[in-house]
């Protein structure tokens, strides 16, 4: 059952300990979407993410990724996840771990060896594919993470701040292929803390306590706050968000 | 001051993981209440085939009436003296099939009494005590010296396969012995009244006797702390929730984990065994294919083991933790140092529930006894119940694994 919304999320409800971390959120993001995951620290992306891509159990509401309600093993083959850790092995070299996750998305040798090249080049990393990761940058590790995400080409990514650490250069080179990818009806739901980055979703989702505050164009959102840039209107959003609970 | 800011801070985090704290707190006193109520250092259960062929009967010279008959049952109030905490007797009639009992489904020895014991042991008496006066009849005879009877001796099988058992079990009966022949003023010893038959000919040493689960404890320690340690690394790192949300399922990491640590496990495994043979001549005259299947299993059931720990332990320090609660009682109760027989009965289901007391098992029999693989069919099916079991279980808990969090 193919869906026309990729991510459909509804009344999702999840609490560790006396800790709400999602508090009956609901969430659309059709085909092809660039959809940017705002808010601040603790307002529950991260458990957001985990629980869209069934890694946690929600305690209430259901979430559906390309039409599946999760946790759906069919998914899978076309989910890419970036965690927040580097989630890389140190002790294997660059192509060694593209190599590995690559073969467990049923790749073959050589569609690895591709892939690997286009992506490297996109993280900048072509000249350290044999390096081993323990030896590099932490923002060159986190690239080599995206790289692995992106490794199996999902229809669906969830990057869970995949330019932190990053610098600016390649950062907007990062973004630069986000787009390109959603142009090829590729999802990618993306969290961010920085206003430049929001500007280039097509939709920003505002999170605070485990709410959707608001979510609309980065325009949309300007108009609703009236705000005169970004940076105001979250800081805006979440004044309202601590105020309102 | 900064010294003591470093004390602090370690001190403090260590008093907030609830878990670390259950752990530091049980884990000495666990250890000290196994220990203390494991080894018993007395015997019980020891099983003991008896053949009593002993017709209880006594002929004397009298100075009054001539030859006597009485009746005087030896063999059967020694029996009636045996401890019975010590032993579980089985009686026996066929001398032969009794001594063939031994070694098996746990009979440690097997006692034969010949026809004419009571006889010789009273006669002997007699003989080196000088006359003595007993009630016969509506009087009293004066029983007098004659000359030796053969034969008196008792045959006793023995598995000395467990050289401390051996000894044990051989004290026990001495003394037993020592209080009989006392009742007869009898300057008879009861080295002299037992003949004994060890089934090894005294070659197991104690080293050898304790090599197989000292081997076994040692696969267990190696083995688990390194699978738990590198899984719990997986977890924490975030490549196991990688490995997690790519189209793998659950059973097909589990399988790939256990599989890699298995063949690791069998290399040191390999490694312990021609160590311990080639160096100390730990006897082996069993077959090798069977010692490797024992082993194979066991190291299976280790993988799913550790792989469990990995599952609750929230990081390595705890995964360590975990690893010796599993430890401690592997080499106090699995019968690697004393046997099972030696602890008390509430203590046993502890020692059931060990891999390593199945193992430990299996080894002996095989390395030291030479056993086939119908011998060790029982600790086998144990043991691959065990490596199913928790293999199962890892892969329903495999999915929980990949929460970081």
């Amino acid at each position: 059952m193919p869906a026309e919304q990729v991510v459909q999320a509804d009344g999702l409800r999840k609490s560790f300990g006396n800790r709400v971390a999602l508090d009956g959120l609901s969430l659309r993001v059709p085909q092809g979407q660039l959809y940017g995951l705002a808010g601040p620290n603790g307002a529950g992306k991260t458990t957001l993410i985990r629980t869209l891509c069934g890694l946690l159990r929600p305690d209430a509401g259901e979430a559906r990724l390309l039409g599946w309600r999760m946790p759906n093993s069919r998914v899978r083959s076309q989910l890419g996840y970036m965690p927040q850790e580097f989630a890389v092995y140190d002790d294997l070299t660059v192509l060694g771990n593209m190599a590995y996750f690559g073969s467990l998305y049923g790749l073959h040798r050589r569609q690895i060896r591709e892939r690997a090249r286009e992506l490297l080049t996109l993280v900048d990393l072509s000249d350290r594919e044999r390096q081993r990761v323990g030896t590099l940058s932490g923002g060159m590790r986190r690239r080599v993470s995206l790289a692995v995400a992106l490794l199996h080409k999902p229809r669906l990514a969830f990057l869970d701040e995949p330019t932190a650490g990053v610098d600016p250069k390649l950062r907007r080179a990062f973004w630069d292929h986000f787009n390109q990818l959603s142009d090829q009806d590729v999802t990618l739901v993306v969290t961010t803390h920085l206003v430049e980055e929001a500007l280039r979703c097509h939709v920003v989702g505002f999170l605070n306590a485990g709410k959707l505050l608001t979510q609309g164009t980065p325009e949309e959102i300007l108009a609703e706050t009236g705000a005169g840039n970004l940076d105001d209107a979250f800081i805006a959003l979440q004044e309202r968000g601590e105020g309102g609970s | 001051m900064t010294t003591l800011s470093i004390v602090r801070n370690v001190l403090y985090r260590i008093v907030h993981d609830l878990r670390t704290v259950a752990l530091i707190v049980i884990l000495p006193l666990f250890f000290v209440l196994l220990y203390g109520n494991s080894f018993t250092g007395s015997y019980s259960g020891l099983k003991l085939v008896v053949v009593n062929q002993d017709n209880g009967l006594a002929s004397v010279r009298t100075e009054e009436v001539g030859r006597i008959t009485i009746a005087v049952d030896l063999a059967a109030s020694f029996i009636d003296a045996l401890d019975t905490e010590t032993f579980e007797v089985i009686e026996e009639t066929d001398a032969d099939a009794a001594a063939t009992l031994v070694g098996q489904s746990g009979v440690r020895a097997a006692i034969v009494f010949p026809i004419s014991f009571s006889n010789a042991v009273v006669n002997e008496a007699i003989r080196s005590s000088g006359a003595r006066r007993v009630e016969y009849e509506e009087g009293t005879v004066t029983l007098l010296p004659g000359e030796a009877v053969e034969g008196q001796r008792t045959q006793l099988t023995l598995d000395d396969s467990n050289p401390l058992l051996a000894g044990a079990l051989l004290a026990s009966l001495e003394e037993t012995f020592g209080r009989m022949l006392e009742t007869q003023q009898s300057s008879l010893t009861a080295e002299e009244l037992l003949n004994i038959a060890p089934l090894y000919d005294g070659e197991i040493r104690t080293l050898d006797f304790t090599a197989p689960g000292i081997i076994g404890f040692a696969m267990t320690l190696i083995t688990v702390m390194l699978t738990a340690m590198a899984i719990v690394r997986e977890r924490t790192s975030g490549t196991l929730t990688r490995i997690l949300i790519a189209p793998v399922s659950a059973w097909q990491v589990t399988v790939g984990y256990t599989l890699a640590f298995t063949l690791i496990a069998l290399f040191q495994a390999a490694e312990l065994f021609s160590a311990s043979v080639m160096l100390f001549h730990i006897r082996f005259v069993g077959n090798l294919g069977v010692v490797v299947l024992v082993v194979a299993l066991f190291a299976v059931g280790l993988q799913g083991i550790a792989t469990l720990i990995s599952t609750v332990a929230k990081n390595e320090a705890q995964a360590m933790q975990f690893v010796l609660f599993l430890l401690i009682p592997s080499i106090m109760l699995s019968g690697v140092f004393w046997p099972l027989e030696a602890m008390p009965n509430a203590i046993r289901p502890l020692s059931y529930a060990m891999p390593l007391t199945y193992a430990n098992t299996a080894l002996r029999k095989v390395m030291l006894a030479g056993a086939g693989l119908g011998d060790v069919r029982f600790e086998m099916i144990v043991l691959a119940g065990i490596a199913f079991g928790t293999l199962l279980l890892s892969i329903l808990s495999m999915r929980r694994q990949a929460i970081t969090a």
